[in-house]
């Protein structure tokens, strides 16, 4: 078996694309899951509700530490909604809930006693959207350590998340600079070491690529496997080549029409991204990653 | 394809020339145009106005007395013109109106934005916005009859007078608060959602969300807010008249009777000063005087709002 770590070279892709039809596989019920070792979060029977839609119904997967867990699936599927639960942002939404439960190093996510801003201290994002503050570029990474009373020498913070994030050397003349006069792939850095400056264990990423260029998008990729030696990361996106390049696991979402004619995003397989990606178990899978819909 | 058979299947040969003559577009331009000059001449005549018994007041009070003194009493006789009590006065009420106005406006603009579920600002707001629907008058006499009389029952020892600056700014920053509320909403509501999630994101609360990244973003909006409520504050008439009296000795204690430069205008307007009497100019001489403190105020702020601008887009 392929070492998950590995991720698969981008030319694997293409020969993928042209075996893939040939293999007849049908999917099952239920979707095959695998357990990862060490989970961060074990996610059972999750379902997502905005106001009475469900939204998601029944995902269960787990996410490894110090893996990347890549989430994809066409638009409506779901994916953005269940990464939202991970660090409770769907909280912010009203109307919003989530039913079935998400354990964090075995500790309910959801539980009475848990305080969301504590959830997100630990668990960071980032976002579709480059979302710097209109503030200087210090200011942004300062924010997090300050609003959470970190104590400490606030440069060393700074320049240790600017560093990891890779934006130390292209910034670090102009660190009093509006953090708004960067290119929009230095912002998604920014934002990026914005949220290592908290020192989360994971960090959540919601499409971070989709609104960047290719160097920008090649950059942030390198990016994310570095990062993955210290911080569990899980990714939504919508290429799936990128999904195939970064990740240890893939977990395809997609949406359904229920008896009753209604929408919800499902999680149809959760594996290896190798295994995703060369032999998938269901046919909906096979017929997403070979472009026949979605 | 040729041109020939290009011709033929559409028919006819068209040019791109316009069909018919758009007068209606001439007469909109024309129309939207006279309805911006409005204001724009307004203001010009406004000046123009101010402008000539301004200059024949200077002509018989010298600028060293008008600016020299604090003795004021230009109906009085002998008339003196020391403008300084009337500038002080009309400053300490707008900066009681001010010190009112902003924590309770800026609190009502975050609780709106921030706290408030989309139902309840939907209530809210237009209620605010009633308040600054009320007129003048009815805050005037609520100041004399009901807010002096309760300061002066619970806080005997201010020893305020039956008419006096503290009731009437109070008043004023009363009437100004839907001005600094509402507008600052307006801006608070345009920053990016983008923005309040990557703070939260951080761990932020929504308090130090509000604080530290919602204000900030749409401070240039606020202080447009506080400025307009500021002009609105220093020009206010009614409620000056009212319950802060036309007394215009030089004094420093907002439990003093007082009269501003609008009261002193609104005094002397509805008195008997006969056109061309030194009275008379003198009604123009500090309304130029009003003029141009709203106007510097204006100009000041506007340029703080440039440099101090957050843009997020």
């Amino acid at each position: 078996m392929n070492d998950p770590r590995t991720p698969i070279p981008a030319s694997g892709i293409a020969q993928i694309g042209v075996s893939v039809p040939n293999v007849s596989v049908r999917g099952p019920e239920v979707p095959r899951t695998i357990e990862a070792l060490d989970p961060v979060f074990t996610v059972s029977g999750l379902s997502v509700f905005y106001g009475d839609y469900e939204a998601v119904r029944g995902v269960d997967m787990t996410i490894g530490n110090r893996e990347i867990t890549a989430m994809i699936g066409p638009s409506g599927c779901g994916k953005s909604t269940v990464l939202r639960c991970f660090n409770r942002m769907n909280d912010l939404i009203p109307g919003a809930r989530a039913a079935g439960k998400i354990l964090y190093h075995n500790e309910d996510l959801y539980g009475d006693h848990v305080d969301p801003i504590e959830v997100r201290r630990r668990i960071g994002m980032v976002f579709q959207k480059p979302n710097p503050f209109p503030k200087s570029i210090y200011d942004n990474i300062a924010y997090g350590p300050r609003v959470n009373g970190v104590k400490g020498k606030m440069d060393d913070i700074v320049e240790e998340a600017l560093t990891k994030a890779a934006l130390w050397d292209e910034v670090k003349d102009k660190i009093k600079q509006n953090a708004l006069s960067l290119s929009g792939g230095q912002q998604q850095r920014l934002c990026i070491a914005r949220a290592i400056a908290v020192k989360p264990d994971v960090i959540l990423m919601d499409e971070p690529c989709s609104a960047l260029d290719p160097i920008a998008t090649t950059k942030i990729e390198d990016l994310m496997q570095e990062l993955s030696r210290d911080y569990t990361i899980v990714i939504v996106t919508h290429n799936m080549q990128q999904a195939a390049r970064v990740s240890d696991r893939t977990a395809f979402f997609t949406a359904e029409v229920d008896a009753e004619g209604v929408r919800h995003g499902r999680l149809v397989e959760f594996d290896e991204t190798s295994r995703i990606f060369t032999n998938p178990s269901d046919k909906r899978t096979e017929d997403y990653i070979t472009g026949r819909f979605g | 394809m040729s041109a020939q058979h290009l011709k033929t299947a559409s028919g006819a040969s068209r040019s791109l020339a316009r069909s018919r003559p758009r007068y209606g577009e001439v007469l909109v331009k024309a129309v939207l145009m006279l309805a911006a000059l409005v204001s724009v001449a307004t203001t010009v005549g406004i000046v123009f106005a101010l402008l000539e018994p301004t200059i024949e007041f200077f002509g018989e009070v010298s600028l060293g007395e008008f600016f020299g003194s604090t003795t004021w009493g230009p109906l009085f006789n002998p008339p003196a013109f020391g403008v300084w009590p009337i500038i002080v006065a009309t400053l300490e009420i707008t900066l009681i109106a001010i010190v009112v106005a902003v924590p309770l406006g800026l609190a009502a603009a975050i609780y709106l934005s921030e706290y408030a579920t989309p139902r309840v600002r939907k209530i809210f707001k237009p209620v605010l916005e009633v308040l600054a629907g009320v007129p003048t008058v009815v805050f005037g006499f609520f100041a004399l009859t009901f807010v002096t009389p309760l300061l002066r029952d619970v806080f005997p020892f201010l020893e305020l007078e039956a008419k006096n600056g503290l009731g009437a700014g109070l008043l004023v920053g009363v009437m100004i608060i839907p001005i600094v509320a509402s507008l600052s909403e307006d801006s608070m509501a345009a920053v990016p959602n983008g923005l309040r999630e990557g703070s939260y994101a951080l761990g932020a609360s929504k308090m130090l969300t509000s604080v530290r990244v919602v204000v900030p973003a749409a401070f240039s909006g606020i202080v447009a807010a506080i400025i307009l409520a500021i002009s609105r504050a220093a020009g206010e008439t009614m409620i000056v008249a009212i319950a802060g009296g036309f007394k215009s000795v030089f004094t420093l204690y907002p439990g003093d009777e007082m009269s501003t430069m609008a009261a002193f205008i609104a005094q002397a307007g509805s008195g008997d000063a006969s056109v061309g009497s030194i009275a008379y100019k003198t009604i123009f001489a500090v309304g130029s005087l009003l003029f141009i403190m709203t106007f510097a105020m204006n100009y000041v702020s506007a340029r703080m709002v440039q440099k101090y601008r957050e843009v997020y887009d």
